[in-house]
């Protein structure tokens, strides 16, 4: 059994929970957000950018050690 | 399996000096930038034209974001040529040609690949590693700047309640330097991610006969998620770096009472009309 390959899968799989759930929870709370007062929406925009790359950003982390894991080592 | 190279490819050398192809991509977005902005200067008029009001939209989206998040107004010029430059660097893996015109070499298990002329330029770690540094050293600098050596230093290692110092003062030290790597990898991952993503999805559907009517709309789908994460993820940085100055320079000012620095200039001068009135 080829062991990076299935380390690179496990990096990607298990580090891609977090920010899935993450950005989920994120997203509906700004959603009702928006739902609750429609013009919060300009107002709302930009934090919610910023913490939306921010989650992403954990995502991102898991999927750079797994290539790494890939094509590096 | 399409194969990939993390680290940029190594095209030709100047005397000590490698030149990699993701530098001739920076070359190529600089070119491009630089043209734009010739052009566009020329028609600079009081009454904006058709193509100049098309570009003024996202300068004014980005500097009404500049000025509600950020402190005083002069400091937006940094964010916004982040911005712009990283836009043009994210996109350029969407330009025809730029990953896909190359001369071929042969790896190290046998199989032939190739070597693209043109790259990516945020898809290289070393572009996206020297801005993140610049974003660090910008803030570090403000911070310093702002409130004095003793005053950066005095916020960043000494807790409220003293007794907490040993505690928190790794922390606050690590968070800080980890925004260089966060900085970073977001950017690298982000782009690097994209592309990888673009040809594996290319080289699935024209692997057979039978897939290769999807091969011109699968890819089109990541394309647009590409033009689309690159859009975001130049804002992200550039918001990002804007957030990291203000909030070093407001960091001594936040234990005054009546400290408007987290307002936005309206509501700041709405509560001073309200206050005079």
């Amino acid at each position: 059994m080829d062991l990076h390959t299935l380390a690179a899968g496990l990096a990607m799989g298990l580090g891609g929970i977090g920010p899935g759930i993450g950005l989920g929870i994120g997203f509906s709370k700004a959603m009702e957000a928006i739902g609750r007062n429609p013009e919060a929406s300009g107002t709302l925009f930009v934090p919610y950018i910023l913490g939306l790359a921010l989650t992403e950003a954990i995502g991102i982390y898991a999927l750079v050690v797994s290539l790494i894991i890939l094509f590096a080592t | 399996m399409v194969h990939v190279d993390i680290a940029a490819e190594r095209l030709f050398s100047i005397g000590p000096l490698t030149v990699t192809n993701s530098m001739v991509g920076a070359l190529l977005a600089s070119v491009l930038l630089l043209l734009a902005a010739l052009w566009f200067g020329r028609r600079a008029s009081l009454v904006p034209s058709r193509a100049t009001s098309v570009l003024e939209l996202p300068i004014e989206f980005l500097a009404d974001i500049v000025r509600g998040t950020g402190g005083t107004r002069w400091r937006r010029f940094a964010p916004l040529v982040f911005g712009i430059f990283l836009l043009v660097a994210n996109w350029l893996s969407l330009l025809p040609g730029v990953g896909t015109i190359g001369y071929a070499a042969r790896g190290a298990d046998g199989k032939e690949y190739i070597v693209p002329f043109v790259r990516a330029a945020a898809a290289d770690l070393n572009l996206t590693l020297g801005l993140a540094i610049v974003s660090f050293v910008s803030f570090v600098g403000f911070g310093i700047w702002a409130n004095g050596v003793r005053g950066y230093l005095k916020e960043l290692l000494v807790a409220e309640p003293a007794y907490m110092t040993p505690l928190l003062t790794p922390i606050h030290v690590i968070s800080e330097l980890s925004r260089l790597i966060s900085l970073s990898m977001r950017l690298f991952g982000n782009v690097f991610a994209g592309e990888v993503l673009l040809a594996t999805m290319l080289a699935l559907t024209t692997a057979t006969l039978f897939l290769l009517p999807l091969a011109f709309v699968v890819p089109g789908i990541f394309f647009v998620l590409e033009l689309l994460f690159g859009l975001v993820q130049a804002l992200v940085f550039a918001l990002l770096s804007m957030t990291y100055i203000t909030l070093a320079i407001a960091e001594e000012r936040q234990h005054s009472s009546n400290d408007h620095s987290g307002e936005s200039p309206d509501t700041a001068a709405v509560a001073a009309e309200h206050g005079s009135a």
